[in-house]
């Protein structure tokens, strides 16, 4: 077995926590039952990821074979991952029947016509799921099998998401092969990126609980019976408190959001002031770069009304984030008549 | 409130004039540029840095103040500086620095036989070196004492014995225009109110161990508060920048949410000077409602956009390109050219920590 394939096999088990090691190891299937069973799972890690290579070198293990482990370790941990996702268009409506064979040799095809060195995994999942895991080399160089890239691509939709982790040059490359692979005509990159996949899967395919924009006239308030005077003042906050939820109900929906990390802005509208104050008063835009960023966003976005920090309801620039599938903007000031209004796209 | 407000009047006169209570600092170009050639008089105001701030005034440097050689204060520049304040130092002496630098020696191969200070990777048995030396330039008048550093540096004791050394531990004493309160001091005492530390935390725990009980002083965490901030970011955005500045960035964080929030938001460093610019309507002075109004200018805008109330949140992080500056009492002077007048305005924040 080849050395740098052995020292793959080793850095890979490293990455696993140690009381799955076990299970991956098992969905991995290249080691026998019999074999497992003779590996001590409760030494230090060093230990057994030597004790697998040696299991390895045995069966005589190939670099595919080792990518195989590598696929299936960052199936159960994507979110040590930055997720992109591009959006494949084809012209004409027909709805071909998705031959995942004939898919495979298109894109193995189309990338070793360019580039001979690299090493090409498929793997597929019950959502209907393709895991792609690409290695990529030079002409001179063995693909590097730590700097991969990773395509999740589920067939019945025209959606990818790419992981990249690898130099740029080879992303149009990579592009290129899946609509040619899948028959579409064009990819583009969405403005949508986060480490949470299951996320971005559900944002772009509408999984999350949808807020209905409908109209809803406000109930009629009815008066508490209550005699004391103070109770006057309480009741205006708690009617509020209600207005502020049921906005924020109306626009983030009931259910769980989908969790990105950040969203970014770049603005190019105009600074307007109070023509009082004096200050700055140009045609040109205040150019800034606004950042968000939260371990949840959306529900970190959703908890501010309540907590008074913002006002309800918060701006559709945020809102709009999951409807309209992307987390980067670029805000122009609308050309109307109408004075302080902007547009979002 | 106001106890917690270091930014404070003072009774700067201008260029040239000889009775300036303080060294002028190093001020914004535009204000050199609109300030007038005769001497201000002094405008009387209360110096109480207890007091709540009305307004700053930005004289220019005078030649004979800039730095004779910023190569010796090239070492403040592009690295994270941990501030402290310090409380006046009992019969300190610069004429036994190099006795100081073998005591703390002494004190740091102790602390290492204590093995207090092992950790994982530290090697025992690493050769360290400390220097303590006097810096002249970095100072603001005349009465103030001249800077302070220490330095470590270490070698493994595999190499050589004339191998070079690596710098891995630097402190800073220094006072820029701390005049009136150096004045009062009583003799025996040394006034250098601001520390700067770069370097790994336990060595500074050792040697500010030494200091204090060798110079009877006391050391505390300088915090920046976000109405400081708030100040830094107003002057800082008025100096004068090249087109390769960076941007004015603030950076906001709104932690008793369910999931924590972060803001940053960054204006271009031209559009947020022509603000800034239309704001600060006397040539050669800040005062608190103009610097109020530049931040509600910024909060207003975001508001208009994105419906949150910037004014709600903590400011915590300000960044411009002449240096930036976090809550926590960390800072980074990114341009020599402005590096006294920022040191100016932290040892102002450690005097009225001090008080």
């Amino acid at each position: 077995m080849d050395e740098s394939v052995a020292e793959y096999i080793r850095r890979t088990i490293l990455k696993i926590p140690r009381e799955e090691i076990k299970t991956m190891l098992q969905k991995w299937g290249f080691l026998s039952e019999a074999q497992l069973q003779t590996i001590n799972f409760h030494q230090i890690k060093d230990n057994i990821s030597q004790e697998v290579v040696q299991l390895c070198e045995e069966n005589c293990a190939n670099i595919k074979q080792a990518a195989v482990l590598d696929v299936i370790y960052n199936h159960i941990y994507p979110n040590k991952r930055m997720w992109s996702v591009y959006q494949m268009r084809k012209t004409g409506e027909e709805t071909e029947f998705f031959d995942l064979t004939d898919f495979k040799k298109k894109f193995k095809k189309f990338l070793r016509s360019a580039l001979n060195n690299v090493t090409i995994n498929f793997r597929e999942y019950e959502d209907n799921a393709i895991w792609i895991r690409v290695a990529w080399g030079t002409p001179y160089t063995k693909p590097n099998q730590y700097k991969t890239s990773y395509v999740v691509y589920h067939s019945q939709t025209p959606y990818v998401f790419v992981s990249a982790s690898m130099l740029r040059s080879n992303l149009p490359l990579l592009c290129q092969a899946l609509i040619f692979a899948s028959n579409y005509h064009d990819i583009r990159e969405m403005e949508l990126r986060s480490h949470c996949l299951n996320s971005l899967k559900d944002i772009v395919f509408k999984r999350y609980s949808q807020n209905f924009q409908t109209y809803c006239p406000r109930p009629l308030q009815e008066r508490s019976v209550a005699p004391e005077t103070d109770l006057r003042i309480i009741q205006q906050n708690r009617s509020e408190k209600e207005r502020i939820q049921r906005l924020n109900q109306e626009l983030f929906g009931d259910g769980p959001l989908p969790k990105l990390e950040f969203a970014q802005y770049k603005l190019e509208t105009v600074f307007k002031s109070d023509p009082k104050m004096g200050v700055l008063d140009k045609k040109e835009p205040f150019r800034c770069l606004v950042k968000f960023s939260s371990p949840h966003l959306l529900e970190s976005l959703r908890s501010l009304a309540p907590a008074g920090m913002a006002d309800a309801p918060l701006s559709p620039l945020l809102t709009c984030i999951p409807q309209k599938a992307r987390n980067y903007f670029k805000i122009r000031e609308r050309k109307s008549i109408v004075p302080g209004s902007f547009v979002s796209p | 409130m106001a106890a917690a407000a270091p930014s404070v009047p003072r009774g700067v006169s201008g260029r040239g004039s000889n009775t300036a209570r303080r060294g002028a600092a190093p001020a914004m170009e535009s204000a050199a540029r609109t300030l007038p050639g005769t001497a201000r008089l002094s405008r009387g105001l209360p110096f109480g840095r207890l007091g709540i701030s009305h307004s700053r005034l930005l004289p220019p440097l005078p030649r004979s103040q800039e730095i004779a050689d910023p190569q010796r204060t090239a070492f403040l520049l592009r690295k994270q500086w941990t501030l402290y304040s310090v409380t006046p130092l009992y019969r300190f002496s610069d004429t036994h620095l190099k006795d100081y630098a073998r005591l703390l020696s002494i004190s740091i191969a102790a602390e290492k036989q204590k093995g207090l200070a092992v950790e994982v990777g530290f090697e025992l048995d690493l050769d360290i070196k400390v220097d303590v030396s006097s810096i002249p330039d970095l100072k603001g008048s005349d009465q103030d004492h001249a800077a302070i550093l220490v330095q470590l540096s270490s070698r493994s004791p595999a190499s050589s014995k004339n191998s070079e050394r690596k710098l891995i531990w630097l402190g800073c004493f220094c006072c820029v225009s701390g005049d009136d309160l150096s004045k009062n001091l009583p003799k025996d005492f040394t006034y250098l109110p601001l520390f700067l530390v770069n370097g790994a935390e336990k060595y500074t725990s050792i040697i500010g161990s030494w200091f204090q009980t060798t110079f009877d002083c006391c050391f505390h965490r300088l915090a920046i508060s976000p109405f400081n901030l708030s100040w830094m970011a107003a002057m800082w955005t008025g100096c004068k920048v090249d087109k390769t500045a960076s941007a004015t960035e603030l950076v906001f964080s709104v932690p008793r949410l369910p999931q924590p929030l972060d803001i940053s938001y960054a204006i271009h460093p031209e559009d947020a000077k022509a603000l800034w610019d239309t704001v600060q309507k006397t040539p050669g002075e800040i005062t608190q409602e103009e610097v109020d109004v530049f931040m509600d200018c910024l909060y207003s805008h975001f508001h208009r956009h994105f419906k949150i109330h910037l004014s709600a949140t903590k400011l915590v992080k300000v960044s411009t390109a002449i240096a930036s500056a976090h809550c926590d009492g960390t800072i980074k002077f990114l341009q020599s050219k402005h590096l006294m007048g920022v040191m100016m305005l932290l040892t102002e924040l450690a005097i009225s920590q001090i008080e």
